[in-house]
């Protein structure tokens, strides 16, 4: 029953892309037939999660053979334990208001039916990568997600900056990819399987190699610090792309695929301290990134790969747990936040740079409420969603044994998330407007405000709903200190006072020359500027001077003939004094050889 | 020396007499060259072949590779002399020129 369920949701998903053969394809309904089809499938895996929820029973579903290679049998087999469970009606329930919302945004779009496909295609890969049984099947929805995030980020193909973008999103998951096959590799070859049950019970003791390479994988996939300039260049996107893909689904592949091996990584310190490390370095340096942008959907872009490091520190502390929880809470409120500003930009006529706006506390009070109520979770407002998780991550990540650096980083950056948050609310929504006069502000269409206040319940109550009903896992830390427990609140708080102050005093001052930090953060601290252009240009005039310098120019022309040719006519120049007499030279010659046979008698 | 010695070693001679005392073309004192060759060749192989010191009998075949080579290279000279002058009269070889 429970199995079955799963499955039929699973497989409702697909319907529309196969209908896409028929005539239904080309009406114009069939924007509105996905968006019903996944609310269907949201409320059919409901009910398989509850039944989960009531009795704690974990399925695995293992239904076709694919092939056997020798020792190796490859089936496609789902696993549905605590982590797909929950995430797949959360994910559902997110794709439902995200496609309602697109159902706006992208109304005017020629190719409207085409963008659902491609979100529905989109939605089906990470659903199997969500529910993969063996590292095959994951590796399918991977590589799966990567395609369709590179399809959606270039939908506006006319525009240079979204094929650049795309492009981009596609190299840095590949070189994430690399360390994905090396990890497959090792444990084909000491595992002799790709099931993750295998895996686990065989335990193998130095896994240092996979496990590097699935944290590689992670970091392509999930933006962190050395394979993160992607991320805020996939904003190039439209804006549900950015609300689906860059913030709720597909750049918590990374983080799932490490929740994924915990078994593994609960025992090796070492992949966990580079984990730690790895995300405090992320976290922190997309906030400070964040603080200077001028684009509002890049701002929420670095929020999401600053809460995406956070993901991986939690791992790093070893609670894979309270990772997936953040998963699951932050996807609420970092859709709604992209779907908000979704809102805004639509209304002020395509326009994302903050400096222009202003003033839209008045005129658009539901975009307003949700923003602020989704900043609020974002920062860990006591008892809204992000508390949940947030709190208890930063709980943990003080009272544990951990470096202490890694965390001091986490919690700065703590703070430069109310910091940036506020960023956003004061140059968007306070003030007086800067933007044209001739507005067209509305909010007037249901398709819009029913899909924010669908996320906007869900990021007030979803973390009390889940954390209530999901069972005890790794047990929180209970005791600690009076100061210890108020930091993440003081810290934030401080972030905020900070922020609001700062903008306050100079919102009338003159703009400076900018500083050397100011550059530092607006540059998104020179990485792209010196990654994207040292490296290639490096490798290809090395790779040209090697080929065709090294070996054809010097060793087959120069080193012999032509320094010969040169050496020879230089000193013929300087040493010759002779005036071209052959024959009195060979006469010469002849008389000699002749005296000197007679005079010697050579031939006695 | 036997006879055929000696009718080789005359030729041989006659080449060399006929290399270094030209007239006018440097083609003759090249044909000379060739006839050098040639009998030193013969030399070799009646040599080799009558002592029957078979391991030497490579030696009057890789004198005739190199044989070819300088030929080869003595025409590129000519050919470049008479690119210049039309033909290859001697005496237009007294303009150095590097």
């Amino acid at each position: 029953m429970f199995s079955s369920l799963m499955l039929v949701s699973l497989l409702m998903l697909t319907l529309p892309i196969m209908s896409s053969i028929f005539n239904t394809y080309k009406n114009s309904t069939f924007p509105h037939h996905v968006k019903n089809t996944i609310s269907y499938a949201f409320i059919t895996s409901l009910i398989p999660t509850m039944m989960f929820i009531h009795s704690g029973q974990e399925t695995i579903i293992s239904n076709w053979h694919w092939m056997t290679m020798q020792t190796l049998k490859l089936s496609l087999s789902f696993k549905l334990d605590y982590f797909s469970m929950i995430f797949v009606p959360v994910a559902l329930f997110v794709t439902w208001s995200i496609m309602e919302f697109s159902l706006w945004y992208m109304h005017s779009d020629p190719y409207i039916t085409r963008f659902f496909k491609y979100l529905l295609t989109f939605l089906i890969t990470m659903m199997i990568l969500v529910t993969a049984n063996n590292l095959f099947q994951l590796f399918i929805g991977w590589e799966g997600v990567g395609i369709m995030s590179f399809l959606l980020i270039g939908w506006w193909y006319g525009r240079t900056d979204a094929n650049t973008a795309a492009l981009q999103a596609i190299l840095y998951n590949r070189i994430g990819d690399i360390g994905f096959i090396m990890a497959m590799a090792w444990f084909l070859f000491n595992t002799n399987t790709w099931d993750l049950q295998q895996i686990f019970m065989l335990d193998p003791n130095l896994t240092n190699l996979p496990l590097l390479g699935l944290l590689l994988a992670a970091t392509g996939k999930s933006a962190q610090f050395g394979l993160h300039p992607w991320l805020p260049s996939a904003m190039e996107g439209p804006t549900p792309v950015s609300a689906l893909l860059h913030s709720s689904t597909m750049v918590v592949a990374g983080v799932f695929l490490l929740i994924r091996f915990h078994p593994l990584m609960e025992n090796n310190k070492t992949i966990q301290s580079l984990t730690l490390c790895l995300g405090a370095i992320t976290t922190l340096f997309t906030a400070i990134c964040a603080l200077t942008q001028n684009d509002i959907k890049k701002i929420i872009a670095f929020s999401t790969s600053s809460q995406l490091g956070l993901m991986i520190v939690t791992i790093g502390i070893n609670q894979p747990y309270l990772a997936f929880l953040h998963i699951c809470t932050h996807a609420f409120f970092k859709a709604m936040l992209f779907m908000c500003s979704g809102s805004i930009i639509h209304s002020l006529n395509d326009e994302q740079d903050i400096r222009k706006m202003g003033g839209l506390f008045n005129a658009m009070p539901f975009t307003t409420t949700s923003l602020i109520i989704g900043s609020l979770a974002l920062t860990g407002i006591p008892f809204l969603t992000g508390f949940y998780s947030k709190d208890l991550i930063i709980e943990t990540a003080n009272t544990s044994y951990t470096n202490a650096w890694a965390l001091l980083m986490t919690l700065i950056a703590t703070s430069l998330t109310a910091a940036y948050s506020t960023r956003i609310i004061f140059f968007a929504l306070l003030g007086q407007p800067r933007f044209l006069p001739l507005t067209s502000i509305n909010e007037n269409n249901p398709f819009l405000i029913n899909s924010i206040k669908r996320l906007l319940i869900g990021s007030i109550f979803a973390g009390f709903f889940i954390s209530n009903n999901i069972y005890p896992t790794t047990v929180p830390e209970m005791t600690m200190p009076t100061y210890m427990k108020l930091t993440a609140l003081a810290v934030t708080i401080l972030g905020f006072t900070l922020a609001l102050e700062l903008s306050l005093m100079t919102h009338n001052l003159k703009l400076e020359h900018s500083t050397s930090v100011f550059k530092f953060s607006n540059l998104l601290g020179y990485y792209p500027t010196i990654m994207h252009r040292l490296p290639p240009l490096a490798n290809l005039s090395m790779s040209q001077k090697s080929a065709s310098l090294l070996l054809d120019s010097i060793w087959l022309e120069n080193i012999l003939p032509k320094s010969i040719s040169q050496f020879q006519m230089k000193t013929s120049i300087l040493i010759s004094t002779q005036k071209g007499q052959i024959k009195l030279y060979f006469l010469s010659f002849l008389i000699t050889l002749t005296l000197s046979m007679l005079l010697f008698n050579l031939h006695e | 020396m036997s006879l055929v010695h000696i009718n080789i070693f005359l030729a041989f001679t006659v080449s060399l007499v006929g290399l270094l005392m030209y007239r006018s073309h440097l083609m003759s004192s090249l044909l000379c060259l060739e006839g050098m060759m040639l009998s030193l060749f013969v030399m070799a192989t009646m040599t080799v072949l009558n002592t029957h010191f078979t391991l030497a009998s490579m030696m009057p075949i890789i004198l005739l590779v190199f044989a070819a080579c300088e030929a080869a290279l003595g025409l590129s000279l000519l050919v470049m002399v008479s690119n210049t002058y039309g033909v290859d009269h001697v005496q237009n070889l007294n303009l150095l020129q590097c």
